[in-house]
């Protein structure tokens, strides 16, 4: 039997090829985002073992204890003085930006800029500076930066530099090039470098510090070293081990990298599941084309546990070969990847790719597992042939089963899948993520278990504009064979389901997002640049703001975290008096008389059951403190609670707001309120002055980067399910080769015989998208209503882009079709009439 | 100039010096080996010839469907030899009709759409009253709403031979046109193809091994090892029996 089915493989390359082609997509992607993870993190565990060699243990500030970003420097001379401390070295650090030579900032999207003091002693510093790349900063002009900024930039020693702080741009003569560990920087971050004076005036700690680093003496245990800095360091700081540090750092990494593997993995999954449609789809026919042979092999005394192994055999030996090229094909993923990152600004460290024997064993495992799952069913139907197939001329469609019982299953499927979709919106817990995971899958298989009952009806429709006669013959293949029809179409509808949900969702938030800003009433809004949520907008910038003529009302806002009742949530410290006019909110009370007391969200009061007039304990970093929740709101986008600064400012402490909402007085235009604010903030670079229009369009286009970041990894789940098209379009042209013959032979010309096979390949395309629109716009709209509660009020479907996808799919449909369609026209009429 | 003139007018297909060969060196097979041949127009003319003796290689080439290595082929005037697959697709589609032994029909289409097939991928609107004369002749009133599969072995050839002469071709090409059917069926479609050449004044050259078959046409072409080695006026089946066994079949 193994033979049989080697022989079979063979005298079928191309098909058998292209069916391979989706298991190798699959397997890449698993193996890939594998590779990916295990190269990056040896990698960083390489790099940041270097890094930290030298370091014993090092004190800096527990977040969790304190909301100070650092301490007196006195500490240091402390610390010094215990006993098993042999040199201990302190530190400051802040974001320090470097400037291109045109003036604008370096470092990737999200990628940190980093500013720190340098410490002269190598054991306790991070970088080096290595023979020939320049000395350590001294003095107030000078810098070190990383060795890889500086080359990106042709940046040498010697050159004058631009770095901006919070201080506004200087220049500095840049000294020295750093090294970290192995790596020309440090993992992916730009570093500017400067002499601890001038790190203290640049981030305005002057007489503090935010990290300690120790090396031990060589005769003192860790254990007891940590135990004596414990009883000397300041309240709000931690002492902690290089060994620790290292490991933090690496699940820093972990985490910060967990969204590409979750992504790499997602896309795993979709390409496995389009591509055990088409490996179902292909050995279907197959067998239906083989029916002959099948019987010969029955008649000749083969048993249908044979016949059923010979199939799986066949699976067998194409699912190896492509999960073994799959494997490698990961590897270039995750080399891509990496280019990918390295392109966008985010370079991560040298090293050799890691392919580790897990990242094989699942590969072979899914790709061999899907494939055999995938050929079941068609084994089990050529199993079932008759020896008299052998003989006799046996229609090779199979025999009609009940619709009614497709119809009973398929709905079940889908109600059950829809069921389990909407259980896992709405319920939050562990079981949500795969409860909607596992009911869009169930979904998918209801749907296109009912697809063959919908594609006639639907391709007659579809294909309707085609009159002519290719037209017509093109409508009738695909109706003549709904199954195929649909399974052809499935493997195109999870792709297309897919974009449509993120393109609805998408727009949803969008046109959420717009609604209420727009009923927004401040005119300007001024930011950060880099995060809208850091605070940044100084207590100097607000003054001159506050100052100027053209406003009537400037309102500062402070982004923070605390608990209340033990429940983790976000804080906006607002201007009481002022806040009305400049957001619009649906407060219960007037803001103007929130007092002492807290405003909480609608949606935060249900779910823990409080009421107004409550007290709570908030839980700030100092302490607790009993607060009388004394109003709600409505609108969700600042933050969920709310509070005085006044009351913000005596229990955390004062600090820059984190945006500022403007009003324009009477008579100022929105240009020459702009401009003022322009002028307000011209001393502070890393500030941005937006207009409602311009918030909203920068909103928007973040929505929409993460829109088409889907749509072009979602567009592979589409090309797999083209070459699906393609393989089941080239196969059926095999099955009607007698048809093309006698068509050819009364006169059909070769470009009519093309413009069949295309308009069919459309037709199908078609079908499927519509029903992955039908599908993603559904579940969109599933969604959207379980968020309504979380912000999202409008339910919006982008007609535009969905249309564009049609006559995308409808392109892909051409675009499969040009090789079968060639090969149709191509067919020896003599041949072809002459078949047996 | 008269051999000539008087070919023009009374030849509706002929070959000349027609050879064509299968595979190479010495698995070569010569099909054709020099035929010389001609079909008049309005006569109902069979290719008989055992087994492997290239009768149905004689047809193809003649039809437009295979290419000759040496010699010509012409349908009317035209040389088929110096056409390219556009030129020969025309020719097929508006010269020539086809009815072959089996798979005739496309399934997907009624019997009427695969009648009017041919005009449909000419885009031409067929002659209704044509149309009704033959669906007429050929018995095929009641059936014209079925798909081939509802239809029996001999309804499918008939509705092959409607197709055939609705475009009014010149010539009709038929393969074994009645090998798949009962003699009843058999019988009824050969008489039909007789009265179409009677009655409609088409030309059919039609390729059999069956003696009985041979009977209905006015001439009959023996053709053996890929040479012309006989021809036969007013046939009956009988007389093509004793023919068959004279040249040794």
């Amino acid at each position: 039997m193994l033979k049989t089915a080697l022989r079979s493989l063979q005298a079928n390359k191309l098909r058998f090829g292209l069916t391979a082609l989706s298991v190798v997509m699959g397997v890449a992607f698993v193996a890939g985002s594998f590779v990916f993870t295990d190269t990056i993190q040896a990698r960083f565990d390489t790099l940041f073992d270097d890094v930290y060699a030298g370091v014993d243990a090092t004190i800096r500030i527990d977040e969790t204890a304190t909301v100070e970003t650092s301490f007196d420097e006195s500490y240091l001379t402390e610390v010094r003085a215990v006993p098993g401390v042999d040199r201990a070295e302190g530190s400051v650090s802040g974001s320090a930006q470097i400037l291109d030579r045109n003036g604008e900032t370096l470092g990737g999207i999200g990628s940190p800029t980093l500013g720190f003091s340098w410490v002269a002693d190598p054991a306790l510093n991070v970088g080096r500076i290595g023979d020939g790349d320049g000395r350590a900063p001294v003095g107030p002009g000078e810098v070190v930066i990383d060795k890889y900024t500086a080359e990106a930039n042709g940046f040498a020693v010697g050159d004058t530099i631009q770095v901006l702080t919070e201080q506004g741009v200087g220049s500095y003569q840049l000294v020295g090039v750093a090294a970290f560990g192995t790596e020309d920087n440090l993992a992916g971050a730009t570093i500017a470098a400067f002499d601890l004076d001038e790190a203290h005036r640049l981030f305005g700690l002057e007489g503090r510090l935010d990290t300690i680093d120790v090396v031990a003496a060589d005769d003192v245990a860790e254990s007891e070293l940590l135990a004596d800095l414990a009883t000397v360091i300041p309240t709000g700081t931690e002492v902690v081990t290089g060994q620790q540090q290292t490991q933090e750092q690496l699940d820093d990494v972990a985490a910060g990298l967990g969204f590409l593997n979750v992504a790499l993995l997602a896309f795993a999954g979709i390409s496995v599941f389009v591509g055990a449609f088409v490996i179902s789809n292909t050995f279907r026919i197959t067998v239906a084309q083989r029916i002959r042979e099948l019987g010969l092999l029955r008649a000749v005394g083969a048993t249908t546990s044979q016949v059923n192994r010979l199939v799986l055999i066949e699976a067998a030996v194409l699912a190896v070969l492509a999960s073994a090229l799959g494997v490698l094909a990961g590897i270039g993923v995750a080399e891509l990847v990496r280019v990918g990152l390295d392109a966008v600004g985010i370079a991560l460290p040298d090293g050799p790719l890691r392919v580790e024997p897990r990242t094989v064993i699942v590969g072979f495992t899914v790709g061999v597992g899907v494939t055999l799952v995938a050929a079941i069913l068609p084994a089990r139907r050529a199993a079932s042939v008759s020896p008299m197939a052998a003989i006799a001329a046996v229609d090779t469609r199979t025999p009609r089963k009940s619709l009614r019982n497709r119809a009973i299953v398929g709905s079940l499927l889908s109600l059950a899948g829809a069921g389990a979709l909407v259980g896992g919106l709405t319920v939050q817990n562990g079981a949500s993520l795969a409860l909607v995971g596992g009911g869009a899958a169930v979904v998918f298989f209801g749907i296109s278990t009912l697809a063959p009952l919908i594609a006639g009806p639907v391709a007659r429709v579809v294909s309707s504009p085609f009159r002519s006669i290719t037209g017509k013959l093109a409508r009738e293949n695909t109706v003549r064979a709904p199954r195929r029809t649909a399974s052809t179409a499935s493997a195109l509808m999870i792709g297309v389901t897919l974009v449509a949900l993120v393109s609805v969702f998408a727009a949803s938030i969008k046109v959420s997002i717009s609604d209420t800003m727009e009923t927004n009433p401040a005119d300007l809004i001024v930011n950060s640049f880099a995060d809208p949520l850091s605070t940044e907008v100084t207590d100097t910038a607000l003054a001159n703001l506050q100052a100027s003529p053209e406003f009537d009302v400037v309102s500062p806002v402070t982004f923070g975290w605390y608990s209340i009742e033990g429940v983790n949530l976000d804080v906006a410290a607002v201007d009481p008096a002022t806040l009305s006019q400049v957001w619009n909110g649906a407060p219960s009370i007037d803001f103007a008389d929130m007092g002492d007391g807290l405003m909480v969200h609608v949606n935060v009061m249900e779910d823990n059951g409080w009421a107004v007039g409550d007290v709570v304990d908030v839980e700030y970093v100092a302490g607790t403190v009993p607060t009388e929740i004394v109003g709600t709101f409505e609108t969700s986008l600042l933050a969920y609670t709310l509070v005085s600064h006044e009351v913000y400012g005596r229990n955390v402490g004062h600090g820059p707001a984190s945006f500022a909402s403007i009003r324009l007085a009477e008579g100022v235009s929105l240009e020459a309120g702009e401009a003022a604010a322009e002028a307000d903030v011209a001393g502070f670079p890393t500030l941005q002055v937006m207009t409602r229009s311009e918030s909203i369009e920068t909103a928007e286009a973040q929505i929409e980067q993460l829109v088409s970041l889907f749509s072009g990894l979602l567009g592979l789940a589409l090309i797999i399910a083209v070459l699906g098209i393609a393989n089941t379009l080239a196969l059926s042209i095999v099955e009607r080769t007698r048809e093309i013959g006698l068509l050819r032979a009364v006169g059909m010309s070769r470009r009519q015989v093309r413009s069949m096979v295309r308009i069919e390949a459309s037709v199908t395309a078609v079908f499927g998208v519509l029903l992955g629109v039908a599908m993603g716009t559904g579940l969109g709209f599933a969604l959207v209503r379980s968020l309504e509660d979380d912000g999202l009020r409008t339910f919006a479907i982008p007609f535009g882009q969905l249309g564009v996808w049609v006559a995308l799919a409808a392109l892909a449909g051409v675009i499969a079709a040009i090789g079968p369609a060639r090969k149709a026209s191509r067919l020896d009429i003599l041949r072809a009439i002459s078949y047996q | 100039m008269t051999i000539a003139l008087d070919r023009i007018t009374t030849t509706g297909a002929r070959m000349e010096r027609g050879v064509k060969r299968y595979g190479f060196g010495d698995a070569s097979i010569q099909a054709l080996d020099g035929v010389d041949v001609g079909f008049e127009v309005g006569r109902f003319t069979a290719i008989m010839g055992p087994s492997g003796s290239g009768k149905s290689t004689l047809l193809h080439t003649l039809a437009g469907l295979d290419t000759l290595d040496e010699g010509s082929a012409y349908i009317g005037e035209v040389e088929l030899g110096a056409l390219g697959d556009r030129k020969l697709t025309l020719l097929r589609r508006e010269k020539v009709g086809f009815i072959f032994q089996a798979f005739n029909l496309i399934p997907t289409l009624t019997a009427e759409e695969n009648i009017v097939l041919p005009l449909a991928i000419a885009g031409v609107d067929e002659d209704r009253g044509w149309f009704d004369h033959v669906v007429d002749i050929l018995g095929l009133g009641d059936r014209l709403d079925h798909r081939p599969s509802e239809l029996s072995g001999g309804q499918q050839q008939r509705v092959a031979a409607a197709r055939a002469l609705v475009s009014r071709p010149e010539i009709i090409f038929a393969d074994e046109p009645s090998g798949n059917l009962d003699s009843r069926s058999g019988a009824e479609l050969l008489e039909f193809m007789r009265r179409a050449v009677r009655e409609l004044g088409q030309t059919i050259v039609m390729v059999t091994h069956d003696p009985v078959a041979a009977g209905y046409a006015d001439r009959v072409v023996f053709l053996r090892d890929g040479k012309v080695v006989d021809d036969m006026d007013h046939p009956t089946a009988d007389k093509v029996i004793d023919h068959m066994r004279f040249l040794g079949a």
